[in-house]
């Protein structure tokens, strides 16, 4: 009886965020997915972005399952700031500290394209640290409720 | 506390939006944005030779093109400079078209005196373009490229056979230098002047006489000289100097040996 009982609370507990794990992998998968598709006829110019992105998007996925799986605990946060800062060194490797320079072939001869994407890669860098910051904050703030709840 | 995090969260959220809709907006411009060089072409003009590239950019995207600064770079085989020169268009709104062409002057006179390799040999010019603009005034792009351009030799391969004399009379005989040379150059025909000066082997002028030249590109001349010279002058063999008066070039002297 107490066997069942346990497995009942164990469910409850844990099926909603495995469903809510699992959603979240979809949806963070699916705009990555579109990217590649995206980016699969250019690939020649830039060999190094698919291997990269994969391997960022399953570090990601990783911190983003145990992110949910140890919510309400300080831990969530931790893992929040870890997918912040796997973001931004995804973002500067990948665009190349933001001067992207390619040789393109053209008719024989061989066009190079250098793009400055400083302004965008620092808007993205700006967006990871207030994400770090935001989960800082969470974090403390779980921290002195759960102090205060210890002393009441 | 609570507030902190919200903000940070509302802030993270407008941040990723913008950045979304100005990734897309941005690509969507890219693409939309339509930019390439013509044929180089050359012709002469009023004592220089101009290589000209045309240019041309329609700007159908969202953002507009800003500080457009073209600049060619000519080289030689030698890996000599040319000349450098540039074209700077300070905006390109949306919805526009540019159509410029840049042009490269080149002396025929700093050609004619300092590399009179291109006016006997043929070679190679290395064209060295480079194009940089600011995108929606956020993003600089610059694409570079380099092409070949073939040099024709106006006067390749000029000579001249063996001379032959005409005794006209007891003092002055007609002297007849066969001239020959090919006209490569694609670019222009050798039309104008040529003045023969015949000197003896004393450095005495013996005479001298003007031709008329009308060679297309790529085609050949093949003519002779005559000019009536004094007979007790003549040495059998000397010096020969040409001038040439063209609407591409002025060269002169050039000289060859006789006999």
């Amino acid at each position: 009886m107490v066997k069942k009982e346990q497995t009942k609370s164990f469910a409850r507990k844990f099926v909603p965020r495995i469903i809510k794990a699992a959603l979240l992998v979809i949806i963070t998968y699916l705009p990555l997915y579109f990217i590649s598709t995206f980016i699969e006829p250019f690939q020649g110019f830039f060999p190094w972005y698919m291997p990269t992105t994969n391997l960022f998007a399953a570090v990601f996925m990783i911190f983003l399952v145990v992110g949910v799986f140890t919510s309400g605990t300080v831990y969530q946060y931790v893992f929040g700031v870890a997918r912040a800062l796997v973001t931004m060194i995804f973002f500067i490797y990948v665009l190349n500290g933001g001067i992207v320079a390619l040789a393109v072939p053209v008719g024989g001869a061989s066009a190079n394209i250098m793009v400055d994407l400083r302004v965008i890669l620092a808007m993205l860098v700006l967006t990871c640290l207030l994400m770090i910051g935001k989960n800082v904050v969470q974090a403390i703030d779980f921290v002195s409720a759960k102090g205060e709840t210890k002393e009441l | 506390m609570r507030y902190v995090v919200r903000a940070l969260g509302w802030a993270t959220k407008i941040i990723w939006i913008l950045m979304i809709f100005f990734a897309a907006t941005s690509v969507y411009s890219a693409l939309n944005v339509k930019m390439g060089f013509g044929q180089p072409q050359v012709f002469p003009s009023g004592g220089y030779m101009i290589i000209s590239v045309p240019l041309f950019v329609n700007n159908t995207g969202l953002y507009d093109l800003s500080e457009l600064n073209m600049t060619v770079a000519v080289t030689d085989c030698n890996e000599s400079l040319v000349p450098t020169s540039t074209t700077f268009v300070p905006s390109i709104p949306r919805g526009s078209s540019i159509e410029r062409a840049h042009n490269i002057s080149i002396s025929i006179d700093d050609i004619t005196s300092q590399l009179l390799d291109y006016l006997f040999n043929d070679s190679v010019f290395n064209l060295d373009l480079s194009l940089k603009l600011n995108f929606a005034r956020a993003i600089p792009f610059q694409v570079s490229t380099n092409t070949t351009m073939p040099w024709g030799a106006p006067l390749y391969n000029f000579s001249i056979g063996q001379i032959s004399y005409n005794l006209l009379n007891l003092t002055h005989q007609e002297l007849i230098v066969p001239i020959s040379f090919e006209n490569h150059s694609p670019h222009f025909g050798v039309d104008g002047s040529m003045r023969v000066e015949i000197y003896n082997d004393n450095g005495e002028l013996l005479g001298f006489s003007v031709s008329d030249l009308n060679v297309p590109s790529h085609s050949g001349y093949d003519g002779q000289v005559e000019t009536i010279v004094d007979v007790s002058k003549v040495t059998g063999s000397g010096e020969a100097h040409f001038y040439f008066e063209t609407s591409a070039f002025s060269f002169g002297p050039l000289v060859m040996p006789y006999g």
